[in-house]
């Protein structure tokens, strides 16, 4: 994934390839000020021409030049705005991108000390306050710049002790600038921050809702909710009143200055003068305004470009191994765990664990939760850092191997099923590097803004309608092709936000499924049929025995049926592996594995039996 | 809290997905209408609103009246006396507006707030009265984003958007008739250049219509995109989809960046052109005064009234310049009012009462609880219960076993109306449980669930929360049920604080605690269902005491996985595929010699 370089990066960076139409729309902004000039001037002209001798005749020109003036300024400011503003959103784009790209190479690590929430901020608020920065910033600057150089010095020209007079207020315009500038952004965080926390205590409402009715707590959280929603009111009105001084204060200070001029300039300058001056001076009260605003725009573009500077500093601790890569003829799937411990916190998760599992074979992996199961299972996909030469893969240390073929040759379906929001075809595709995260429907869109391109087709699980074999025998494998036949697009259904318009079995047997597509030369199986009735997982497990058998599998389940028949049992109790051996054995030894199998009414066992109860009666 | 299994309907959720692209308009009177039930209740701030628009607009446009009368009277004959006092009532004027404009944003914005503080509670009032099917269906994030994003866009509105535009036409108005006051010819040759200004605002608008709803598209569909591929980051990285993830973000990145390049051409031209056409207006207002130079007034009243037309001319062209940003918030906010809408209008009222409701009596003779051959399907076509019937008398203990699947747990979600039967009835104490009143029905059930939902708060506040029971209370219940332990080792005891989702207690004291939650409230009956989690040694011992404990003589149904729990009961109900196949104590069972007399021999030799 290419990266950019932390070293050379700064703020501008991502500007160096748009120099040219940023450089063309600097210069359109210094035509624009400079043309500006032209139409105080006509006006004066057309002024004096009023008040001369046969204005009739006089006047035209100078109401031309006007025009002309008026309309060049136009154009060139349009310019300058379009290179400059385009030239931001382009640079924004090639900041996201690398953003994303980078973050889809940091390790679980990363993600459990920043929470997507946060990331999301990163990429939202700071991407929009840097290419602020980028687009209004520069404009602003170089604006106000090249506005006081042109239009100073032509009031200095009508008459330098009025001009004198007239800036007075502009130092405490630029302040006013700067300091609303920076209390709206202060207001705006803390309309922010209460947001959030009405946010989040709706999030609880919504998550905890089947509690809410049940406990009949509907006034309660209720209350809860007014008062947040109070608070959020008044941090609303906080920066309203804010808000709500600046636009006074400004009219205020700006018609100072005419008034100024017109007390100071009045007595000093003809009508002409007078009204060509007061034009110029209602041409700086932006820039003036907008340079004190400017400074805490750049101030907080600065800010959020060191974060996201920090983000890009942050390397994955997972990263690839020196290789070279097992070769696919001795790729057999025999993994060995020697002497693993893995702390989190200061605390073993794992502790001196060593299994083997040679190839072809199934393991089973129980335990109490906290045991370490999913610990164990993140540390063989190499989701979590492992120390080196504690797992191997055919005799190979898995540090030293590339992350791409450890991931390749492992087939992981993890306990909770996550599903993108595209078609179960795309979703089972995913498996094989294929399939697309975007549903059918907006590549459509994409169609239409032309933002599709050929790539994103190759992805296509069904082509024209008809499935890859690939997704349909996985389909079968995991015991899906029932329920899919019975949805109205069968394998075509768009599964919703995180699969919400499937039920939780079908989740898990179509991420089982992604994992099946795979072929993978080590399966693992995370607890991935716990939603799934008792006779959908017996029907599913005889059609994985058959997948299982020519492969390495392992099994994490806390549930007997699904173990029984594994060629060795492992439990972890406490990090520790506790005992190993088969089910017969374990039983026989009256240890953990005896002990949780009886003090616990397995319903599946149960569900086993009445299945098995209803056949024979 | 176990979500429903229930498959949802599966275009119900594509539906849902497309209106989240609707098209918005900038006015909608429909629409409008729906959010003036919110502002009607401030009516008192819309009054004193309408009373300061007009003078703010007023003491706005006395200032350029001025600059006409110092340049007629004292500049243009250079003739200085008394110029002070009209420099002084000019002043007067600047200050008196920033007041009156102040205040008047203060109102508007207080009523916006007011009004959206109280639509914010209606919509919370309105979710949480649908019932539990309604939330299986729709995801969280919509619901959040309707109660907070799309209220503040609507905020917007107040800030910048309807009601200050209803000021800015009443002021342009205003504008136009001074200008003719001044001066009809010259103000009939401003408005030569009034034609551009139609056309200019028309084709912007239609390609800023068009770019914010692109717009809004591209970033709605960015965000999810981006949401959805970093909370299933390891499943990007798992599958190697990392490129691929790439490339399609890439795409979407595209299309959001170019949705921007409409709105930037016609922002850019709104404020440039609008501008030009403001001086190209004054342009006009000079070769019309010159041309009637001659035969009207002297040149010091048409100087003067030139220099006012291009003030005015000015104060007329500024809002026209801002419509743009104006009409970005409008359509943003009418597209938020409809989404509200859609939402308002979806209705599924958990536990309605019935029309017409029966005789609510008691028979203190029936059985506490009594399912009378029940039917329900969370989805059509897929029975979760079939025909299921049983009674609990008073005191007495029915623990349920069944495979996952086998509609145990819906059994309970029925008893409290979080789901409403087909067919058949339920009944508490002989009266259908549809004739009572639904608050009243959960405060005589309580639920424990397997995993425990715990609020954000203390453990106290948990504990008591919807109950009248007071801190004395609390800790009597910790202490039945052997909770208290969990708070032994905490110095805060009972105002330990919860962290998010009770990420601080482990699961068997979460159970503990929802255990003491259930005992606060003394309930008539108990339901419960038995975690099968597996919990430390420790923890199992002390659950097992507290569901006893909190078991002892109360009318109680159990989803059991315990062999302690099942063996107690006074019935043991034997569920499959929606049915129950065998019922009868423990020795019946076992002597009747069918499923349960199975698995109970699986348990003896295990013993």
């Amino acid at each position: 994934m290419p990266t950019p370089s932390v070293a050379r990066l700064t703020a501008w960076s991502y500007l160096r390839r748009y120099r040219g139409p940023i450089g063309g729309g600097m210069a359109m902004l210094f035509l624009t000020n400079l043309l500006f000039v032209g139409i105080p001037v006509s006006t004066a002209g057309a002024i004096r021409a009023i008040q001369g001798p046969d204005p009739a005749a006089h006047v035209w020109p100078w109401a031309l030049a006007m025009a002309v003036f008026a309309l060049a300024t136009a154009l060139t400011r349009i310019w300058s705005r379009i290179w400059i503003f385009n030239a931001a959103r382009a640079a924004e784009y090639d900041l996201r991108s690398d953003l994303f790209g980078h973050l889809l190479t940091l390790d679980a690590g990363f993600y459990r000390k920043n929470p997507t929430g946060d990331v999301m901020s990163r990429l939202t608020n700071d991407v929009q306050t840097v290419r602020a920065m980028w687009g209004a910033g520069i404009l602003n600057v170089f604006n106000t710049g090249f506005a006081f150089v042109t239009v100073l010095v032509m009031m200095l020209r009508l008459d330098p002790i009025t001009t004198a007079w007239a800036i007075v207020p502009f130092p405490t315009i630029v302040l006013v600038g700067r300091v609303f500038g920076k209390r709206i952004y202060k207001g705006s965080r803390d309309v922010q921050a209460q947001l959030g926390k009405l946010s989040s205590d709706l999030q609880e409402d919504l998550g905890g809702i089947q509690v809410i009715k049940s406990y009949a707590l509907e006034p309660v959280r209720r209350k809860r909710f007014v008062a947040a929603s109070e608070k959020l009111l008044q941090a609303n009105m906080v920066l309203t009143r804010v808000r709500g001084q600046l636009v006074p204060v400004l009219g205020a200070l700006s018609s100072a200055g005419s008034i100024i001029v017109l007390w100071v300039g009045g007595q000093r300058l003809s009508v002409d003068g007078l009204v060509e001056f007061s034009q110029y001076l209602a041409r700086l009260v932006w820039p003036t305004l907008a340079l004190g605003w400017m400074l805490s725009l750049m101030q907080r573009g600065q800010a959020s470009w060191s974060r996201l500077e920090q983000l890009f500093a942050t390397r994955p601790v997972v990263a690839d191994g020196a290789g070279p890569a097992i070769p696919a003829d001795e790729l057999k799937g025999r993994l060995e765990i020697k002497d693993l411990t893995i702390e989190i916190d200061g605390r073993a998760i794992l502790d001196h664990v060593s299994i083997t599992m040679p190839a072809g074979t199934t393991t089973a992996i129980v335990g109490r939760t906290g045991a370490g199961k999913s610990t164990l299972v993140d540390a063989l996909v190499r989701v979590s850092d492992i120390p080196k030469g504690t797992i191997f893969l055919d005799g190979r240390d898995l540090t030293t191997l590339p992350l791409g073929q450890v991931r390749t040759a492992i087939g992981y379906s993890p306990q909770e099923a996550f599903l993108f929001s595209t078609t179960i075809a795309d979703n089972i595709a995913m498996g094989y590097g294929s399939g697309r995260a975007v549903p059918r429907a907006r590549a459509e869109e994409l169609d239409r803004i032309g933002a599709r391109t050929a790539a994103a087709d190759a992805l296509d699980p069904m082509p024209g309608g008809v499935p890859d074999p690939r997704v349909v025998t996985a389909t079968e494998a995991a015991g899906l092709a029932k329920d899919v036949a019975r949805m109205p697009d069968g394998l075509a259904t768009v599964v919703g936000e995180r699969g919400i318009t499937l039920s939780g079995g079908q989740r898990q047997r179509v991420a089982l499924a992604r994992a099946l597509a795979k072929l993978p030369t080590v399966l693992i199986l995370d607890d991935s049929l716990s939603s799934v009735d008792a006779e959908t997982e017996r029907i599913i497990l005889g059609h994985l025995r058959a997948v299982m058998s020519a492969r390495t599998s392992i099994l994490i389940s806390h549930r007997v049926a699904a173990v029984k028949d594994a060629d060795q049992i492992v439990v972890l109790d406490a990090g520790k592996v506790a005992e190993v051996g088969t089910h017969a054995a374990l039983l026989a030894k009256g240890g953990v594995y005896a002990e949780l199998y009886q003090t616990q009414l397995d319903p599946d066992e149960l569900g086993a039996l009445t299945a098995s109860q209803e056949v024979v009666s | 809290m176990t979500t429903a299994t229930a498959p949802a309907p599966v275009r119900q959720g594509r539906r849902g997905a497309e209106a989240e692209e609707h098209l918005g308009k900038a006015y909608d009177l429909a629409l409008m209408r729906r959010l003036w039930r919110f502002i009607v209740p401030h009516k008192r701030l819309v009054w004193i609103a309408f009373l300061l628009i007009p003078s703010t607009i007023g003491l706005e446009l006395a200032q350029p009246w001025l600059l006409k009368v110092a340049v007629t009277d004292y500049i243009a004959p250079q003739q200085f006396a008394g110029f002070g006092s009209l420099i002084a009532l000019y002043a007067l004027l600047v200050a008196a507006q920033a007041g009156s404009s102040y205040l008047e944003q203060w109102v508007l914005q207080l009523l916006g707030q007011r009004a959206m503080h109280d639509l914010r509670i209606a919509i919370y009032d309105h979710v949480l009265r649908q019932r539990t099917a309604f939330f299986d269906r729709m995801p969280v994030g919509r619901l959040m984003t309707r109660m907070t994003n799309d209220i503040e866009s609507i905020n917007e509105m107040f800030a910048a958007g309807v009601v200050t535009l209803l000021a800015d036409f009443v002021k342009m108005l205003a504008i136009v008739g001074i200008m003719m006051w001044m001066s009809v010819q010259l103000t009939l040759m401003t408005f030569v250049s009034l034609p551009f200004l139609v056309i200019l605002v028309n084709y912007a608008r239609k390609l800023m219509r068009r770019s914010f709803r692109e717009i809004r598209v591209r970033l709605a569909a960015m965000n999810a995109f981006l949401q959805e591929h970093l909370s299933g980051v390891r499943v990007v990285q798992l599958f190697r989809r990392e490129a691929a993830a790439r490339g399609e973000y890439d795409e979407i990145n595209a299309g959001h960046r170019d949705a921007y390049l409409d709105s930037i051409r016609a922002d850019a031209m709104m404020y440039a052109l609008v501008e030009a056409i403001g001086v190209l207006a004054i342009g006009l207002v000079a070769w019309m005064a010159a041309m009637l130079a001659g035969a009207g007034p002297d040149t010091a009243t048409q100087l003067g009234v030139v220099a006012g037309f291009i003030e005015y001319i000015n104060k007329f062209f500024i809002p026209v310049r801002d419509l743009s940003a104006k009409y970005a918030v409008m359509q943003g906010a009418m597209a938020a009012t409809e989404r509200i809408t859609q939402l308002l209008d979806m209705e599924e009222p958990d536990a309605p009462a019935r029309a017409v409701a029966a005789a609510v009596v008691e028979d203190r003779a029936a059985s506490l609880v009594c399912f009378d051959d029940v039917h329900f399907a969370y989805a059509q076509g897929e029975p979760v219960l079939r025909g299921v019937s049983f009674d609990i008398p008073r005191g007495a203990t029915v623990a349920v076993v069944g495979a996952t699947g086998s509609g145990k747990s819906t059994l309970i979600k029925l008893l409290t109306r979080l789901y409403e039967i087909e067919d058949g009835a339920i009944r508490l104490a002989g009266v259908d449980v549809r004739d009572q009143k639904v608050d009243e029905l959960r405060r005589r059930v309580t639920v424990v669930s397997q995993d425990v939902f715990l609020f954000g708060g203390t453990v106290l506040e948990n504990l008591i929360a919807g109950t009248t029971k007071d801190r004395a209370a609390a800790e009597q219940a910790l202490v039945r049920v052997g909770a208290d332990r969990v708070l032994a080792r905490r110095p805060e005891g009972l105002d330990t604080m919860v962290a998010d989702r009770g990420a601080n207690f482990s699961a068997g004291e979460r159970q503990l605690l929802a255990f003491a939650r259930a005992m606060v409230r003394d309930p008539e009956v108990l339901v419960l269902d038995e975690a099968t989690a597996h919990v430390d040694p420790e923890s199992e011992g002390l659950i097992e005491k507290g569901i006893a404990l909190l078991m002892r003589g109360r009318t109680t149904l159990v989803i059991a996985h315990r062999l302690s729990t099942i063996r107690n009961a006074d019935l043991i109900l034997v569920m499959s595929r929606g049915q129950i196949v065998e019922r009868g104590t423990h020795d019946e069972l076992v002597a009747h010699g069918g499923v349960y007399a199975a698995l109970e021999r699986t348990f003896s030799r295990r013993d």
